[in-house]
């Protein structure tokens, strides 16, 4: 595995000149992001962009066919997913991915062993360090009156807030979130963006989103994907008035 | 909601106690004969325990659990071979067994180095803790070397069914072809008894019983833990969502191999254990209708509970020792069998011990548990 | 050399035969029937019964298994295989426990055993089925031994998969089976009942069985277990040769069937066979979709 220092600036994230090919379409063509330490970013575009797709392939879900990933100073790219996760990225996909059969305080359990070996696993019980975490953590989601629930028979918002709790345990330094908030109601969606600021400056962020007023409470910089390549990066105000983006999104009226 | 839990723990440890006591109270109503088919059952509950582990808990269906059921059994059965009678009256310095005498070429050196080809393989099988040893690890190795070629390359549950089937058929072949090694289809017999500090283990003494039902006993329980810790409930997640397990850094392919691997050394364990009832290895124990019932037995138990499972392998049998008096009851006590695992597979994914978790729960709730849980896999332990 | 590529060649026609039936269902439904081996047994019983009871011979006895084994098959997919689409491991399961009863039906002759009434050419007992006589003399070409009946087998496969072929790719209800094996629920969209062509389809590879079945009675004895071991053979063939291809089926049966009888002329029957199912567990792992598939169910 490569560990040479990217351009020695140790930015949390770096996405380099990243591509996929799947046999002639290119779903994501030659991708350059930098996210720095403790950044939120706000990842933008159109369904079939490439959004979910690109964080497929900094997580290791998907084989890339050009470019490099960079965590930190690790060469991340095209290493398997658990070992991306081990080095410290976090994910929270579209659909809760969570452990349906397993209670809710199971599930946390899982996420919170801090310790990935199967061996040092054989153990009855959680440490009380990890204990003390996810007793936290179950506080900041709410969830302590359904920890004894089948997690399947969560509620859909609850269902988010254990993907989201399990991740905060993790305590990935970097986060990707595809979208957080679908499906969400006002008040869920208002819980939410609580959590995900809380993280903010201790986690590097990369928010996949399309609900526009929970992107303005989260953002400082936006960036926009387009047909797999980088249309546009900048502060809100910019991307807003960008002529390109505007483009882009012909037929919508610009963004609301 | 606490005292629902309690409530399942401690109907869990009353059916643990129960079979444990009613295990070991067998002698007490059994004859020797009656015994000696009872320890073999209890090591096809075993045999469940295996399944239900890779199964029911790891998710890995082993269609052919029985190639480590026969390792197993035939390094056990080396050792106890040249250990019996008429291996040691060869008249040569090292013991012989008898088919290699039979199938030597004429003018061969008496002695076990060079008899036949390969049957300086034999040689280390002198002694008998050696073959005990190889019983356990042979097995564990092959199954370590395989899983991890398999897991690692994320072979898909239906796939490695096929894969597993496919590979017990291959070294049952192997072991019939090399009949100047294994005596071929004819297996193993004529076996000596193990003998410990002097004692003999004959199959149909009382001390055979124990042994057979007291490493059932620590198996069950040790499995038990094994699912209780940690790294068990780990496993369970790689079985309901391996994505998300890999997300938050565990290797699935390792949780997998080890525990496949575990299951497998417990095979090869009740192998030994079953040569030691039986007096034979032989490679029916590599068919594959046997590596097939043993799913069948777990299934029809309770594949996700590792008690749910010993009982359906040794009821399953027991039940039919008892009717094959008769041929046609035999047969029709088969047809029976069929037809409840068809029936589990389609309506009863838990078995019968998870039915009777259900039936429990019903009560439970009526009696007004308020948020009587429906038991998901993990807890799948409680009661029976 | 010619004898043993003729011996390939019809080790490899009943290959094809029971795989051809397989193949059908496992491409088109994702269904892993194990009960295949015992609808090639009850074909055979079929034939066994067919010259007991109604003194016809081989040939008449075809079309008969065909229906037979097609209707039991029929049963089987409405009863059972119905509630467990898109579940193969549970299928295979199911259907193995299908394979049980229906063997320990014919062992207990239908329960009328317990009655104490026995029918001829049930019970567990083996059974045997005369070949026409017209069958039964081998003639030379030049130097070459030619066996008529395992010549009959190799014409009657090749027949049957020209015909299944057909089928599948000239006539309407084939399109349907082929939409169905690419996505079923855009073949549903299409207005394709998809039930009703599924439990076709089942009821055809059946059928296949069960024709394979009188063939194998014509030079096997004719057991209750004769299917047990059939059916590993002909669904690794499957697996290899990749899900819904029928070129697949032919391909892997012929390679697996020719490799066995290289192998076998080399070391022993025995140890071929072991070395193919090596060799399947190899291509299994290296392409677990198979050989010739494209993306199916």
């Amino acid at each position: 595995m490569d560990t040479t220092p990217n351009q020695g600036r140790g930015a949390a994230l770096t996405v380099d000149a990243l591509g996929v090919d799947f046999g002639g379409f290119k779903a994501v063509d030659g991708f350059t992001m930098i996210v720095n330490d403790g950044e939120l970013r706000v990842l933008l575009g159109a369904n079939g962009a490439g959004k979910t797709t690109l964080m497929d392939l900094i997580s290791g879900r998907t084989r890339s066919t050009s470019g490099s990933v960079y965590l930190y100073d690790k060469n991340i790219t095209n290493w398997e997913e658990h070992q991306i996760a081990r080095a410290g990225v976090g994910r929270k996909f579209q659909i809760p991915s969570i452990f349906r059969e397993l209670t809710v305080a199971q599930n946390f359990e899982v996420a919170g062993t801090g310790e990935p070996s199967v061996l040092k696993n054989l153990r009855l019980g959680l440490s009380a360090g990890a204990k003390a975490r996810i007793e936290e953590v179950i506080e900041l989601t709410g969830l302590e009156d359904v920890l004894g629930k089948r997690a399947g028979d969560l509620s859909h918002g609850q269902m988010q807030w254990l993907e989201l709790g399990m991740l905060i345990i993790q305590d990935a330094r970097v986060i990707l979130l595809d979208e957080p908030t679908a499906g969400m109601t006002q008040a869920e969606t208002l819980k939410t963006s609580q959590i995900i600021n809380r993280l903010k400056g201790k986690h590097t962020i990369l928010v996949v989103e399309h609900d526009m007023a929970f992107v303005r409470e989260i953002a400082s910089k936006i960036t926009v994907m387009h047909l797999g390549k980088l249309l546009a990066e900048g502060p809100m105000s910019e991307i807003e008035t960008n002529p390109a983006v505007k483009e882009a999104y012909l037929g919508s009226g610009g963004i609301h | 909601m606490t005292a629902t839990l309690n409530h399942r723990r401690l109907l869990e440890i009353a059916a643990y106690g129960l079979f444990i006591v009613v295990v070991l109270a067998m002698p007490a109503f059994m004859d020797a004969f009656w015994l000696n088919r009872i320890g073999k059952y209890l090591v096809y509950g075993m045999l469940g325990i295996a399944i239900s582990l890779s199964w029911g808990y790891a998710g890995i269906l082993n269609l052919g659990q029985g190639l480590f059921f026969g390792l197993g059994a035939y390094m056990v059965a080396m050792s106890l071979k040249l250990q019996s009678y008429t291996s040691l009256q060869q008249g040569s310095d090292t013991p012989v067994p008898d088919f290699m005498l039979w199938n030597a070429e004429p003018g061969a050196v008496t002695d076990l180095c060079c008899i036949s080809q390969a049957s300086f393989l034999w040689i280390p099988f002198q002694a008998q803790w050696f073959g005990l040893v190889m019983a356990v690890i042979i097995p564990t190795v092959v199954a370590y070397l395989v899983g991890s070629a398999i897991f690692r390359l994320r072979i898909s549950g239906v796939y490695v069914a096929i894969i597993t089937l496919a590979l017990v058929l291959l070294v049952r072949l192997l072991i019939i072809d090399a009949q100047p090694l294994t005596n071929g289809f004819n297996g193993l017999t004529d076996l000596g008894w193990l003998t410990i500090n002097g004692f003999e283990f004959d199959p149909y003494l009382v001390e055979t019983y124990y042994l057979i039902a007291g490493s059932l006993i620590v198996v069950l329980l040790a499995a038990r833990w094994l699912v209780a810790t940690r790294a068990g409930l780990i496993l369970q997640s790689t079985r309901d969502d391996a994505n998300r397990a890999r997300y938050l850094g565990y290797s699935v392919a390792a949780y997998q191999v080890f525990f496949f691997t575990v299951s497998a050394g417990i095979a090869g364990f009740a192998g030994l254990l079953y040569v030691l009832s039986a007096e034979f290895a032989s490679p029916t124990f590599m068919d594959l209708a046997f590596s097939i019932s043993m799913v069948v037995w777990a299934a029809v138990g309770g594949r996700s509970s590792l008690l749910g499972a010993c009982i359906g392998a040794i009821l399953i049998n027991t039940i039919e020792a008892t009717v094959s008096e008769s041929e046609m009851l035999k047969e029709a006590w088969k047809a029976i069998i069929g037809l409840l695992f068809v029936l589990v597979v389609l309506f009863l994914p838990r078995g019968l011990a998870g039915l009777s978790q259900d039936i429990v729960g019903f009560f439970e709730s009526r009696r007004g548990g308020k948020t009587a849980a429906k038991p998901g896999i993990a807890a799948s332990e409680a009661g029976e | 050399m010619a004898d043993v590529i003729f011996i390939g060649l019809s080790l490899a026609s009943i290959l094809l035969l029971i795989g051809l039936g397989l193949t059908i269902t496992y491409g088109a439904m994702g269904v892993i029937n194990m009960a295949h081996g015992e609808l090639v047994m009850v074909g055979a019983y079929t034939a066994v019964m067919a010259g007991i009871y109604l003194g016809v011979n081989l040939l008449v006895a075809l079309p008969l298994a065909f229906i037979v084994a097609g209707g039991l098959g029929l049963l089987i997919e409405r009863l059972v295989i119905r509630h467990l689409y898109g579940r193969m491991l549970d299928t295979l399961l199911a259907t193995w426990g299908i394979a049980i009863l229906l063997q320990q039906m014919i062992r207990l002759e239908f329960g009328l055993s317990f009655f104490d009434i026995h029918i001829e050419g049930l019970g567990p007992g083996l059974q045997n089925l005369a070949i026409p006589a017209f069958l039964n003399q081998a003639w030379m070409i030049g130097d070459f031994t030619v066996q008529p009946y395992r010549s009959f087998i190799i014409l009657l496969t090749i027949a049957l998969t020209v015909v299944t072929w057909f089928l599948l790719y000239r006539t309407s209800l084939g399109i349907q089976v082929r939409a169905i094996m690419r996505n079923p629920q855009m073949a549903a969209a299409c207005g394709i009942d998809v039930k009703r062509v599924s439990a076709y389809t089942f009821a055809y590879g059946s059928g296949l069985a069960g024709v394979a079945g009188v063939m194998m009675a014509g030079f096997k004895t004719v057991a209750p277990d004769m299917g047990s071991s059939l059916v590993v053979d002909g669904f690794l063939v499957v697996v290899v040769g990749g899900v819904g291809s029928l070129l697949g089926t032919v391909a892997a049966s012929g390679f697996l069937g020719q490799v066995n009888g290289l192998f076998a002329t080399w070391t022993n029957d025995i140890l071929a066979r072991a070395i193919v199912f090596g060799l399947v567990i190899l291509i299994i792992m290296w392409r677990p979709q198979g050989l010739f598939s494209f993306k199916g169910r």
